[in-house]
């Protein structure tokens, strides 16, 4: 029992030691944490924060980079027939130095993030469960090294409910008024 | 059957140790910044891209001159530092047979590519990259990504990201210093 115990042992002691290098530039470097189901009233503007993470060791442009030639951070969403989709909010980014340049304060994310979109059903859309579709196009860097920008694709739900019904009444009428 | 504990325990340990031997192989040649196991010594794979200047650059072209071929972008931070580098070094080994090529792998406009190398006052072609070049060297996926050509247009060596000047310099030297043009002076 204990040889096998040691042969395993090795077995993840070989297996770690190859994993740690795979973990290069080719990997995602960006992913999006599952977001949560948010409801959403037809006809009623809504944000929907949407959770990214930068892994570590790397950096991407804000969406607001400091210059002309970098590349922004840019959510975009699909279009939808029922559901409006309006402002994206993004964060501000950190003003941070690079060893390779430590003059020059580039305006990034890194670590987690997060981007606001607002949607709003249209008053005639049929409740239940909708699933919108996106991408995150980002540029990442590390110390030494930048990688092509690349393309996220993401997708997140919206549960839409129904608004409730207008009394068509003044509500300085209401009977609970005094 | 009954299992042998040692045949088990060597075999794990053999395959811990093919983990182990790949990993190292791969981060021995990153470091020693060689080509791929494919391409070191092989004749570089040649290309014919247009350059800023409006004309056509040909690799094979630069026959008996070592180059050093840089593929980089304007988003680059990293590649904006060895830049001037680049600039010096032209200058400095250019009368000596040497000569540098940038290839802009970049979303950016022409102009845009323009006005960035303008404003870097690069004094070396700039080429318009192509997807297909880059995987003709083992894909370009880390800017910068630098490549090492003797005289014969035989590729040297590799380097990923960022390096040290005396890093270029060493390797410009030693491209300099080989291919037939060099030993027939000889």
């Amino acid at each position: 029992m204990k040889t096998v115990l040691s042969s395993l042992l090795i077995l993840l002691c070989g297996l770690a030691w190859s994993q740690d290098d795979k973990q290069g530039p080719q990997g995602p470097t960006v992913k999006m944490a599952p977001a949560p189901v948010i409801t959403v009233m037809q006809g009623k503007a809504t944000t929907v924060p949407l959770a990214f993470r930068v892994a570590s060791g790397y950096h991407i442009n804000s969406n607001k980079p400091k210059s002309e030639f970098l590349i922004p951070t840019v959510l975009k969403v699909e279009a939808t027939t029922d559901i409006v989709i309006g402002k994206t909010i993004y964060p501000d980014g950190q003003d941070m130095s690079f060893a390779f340049s430590p003059d020059e304060k580039l305006n990034v994310y890194s670590g987690d993030f997060e981007i606001n979109v607002l949607v709003r059903p249209l008053q005639s859309v049929q409740s239940g469960k909708y699933v919108i579709r996106g991408s995150l196009k980002y540029q990442a860097c590390d110390k030494s090294a930048c990688y092509p920008p690349k393309q996220l694709p993401l997708s997140f739900e919206v549960k839409i409910s129904k608004a409730p019904r207008a009394r068509g009444q003044n509500p300085a009428q209401s009977p609970h008024a005094h | 059957m009954k299992r042998n504990p040692l045949i088990l325990f060597f075999i794990a340990a053999v395959i811990a140790a093919m983990l182990f031997a790949g990993t190292r192989s791969v981060r021995k040649n990153r470091a020693a910044g060689s080509p791929s196991g494919q391409l070191i010594g092989q004749i570089a794979p040649d290309f014919e891209l247009p350059s800023l200047d409006g004309t056509n650059l040909k690799l094979s072209d630069l026959r008996g001159k070592a180059v050093l071929l840089n593929f980089w972008a304007t988003y680059c931070g990293p590649c904006k530092i060895e830049m001037p580098w680049f600039v010096e070094l032209q200058k400095q080994y250019g009368p000596q047979g040497f000569q540098i090529v940038g290839v802009a792998m970049d979303d950016a406009s022409t102009e845009e590519i323009a006005k960035f190398v303008k404003e870097m006052g690069v004094n070396y072609p700039i080429l318009l990259g192509k997807e297909s070049v880059g995987e003709s060297y083992g894909g370009v996926g880390v800017l910068p990504t630098t490549f090492f050509l003797d005289r014969d247009g035989r590729l040297m060596a590799r380097e990923f990201g960022l390096q040290s000047r005396s890093v270029f310099v060493d390797h410009i030297k030693k491209a300099m210093s080989q291919g037939k043009a060099v030993q027939a002076k000889k």
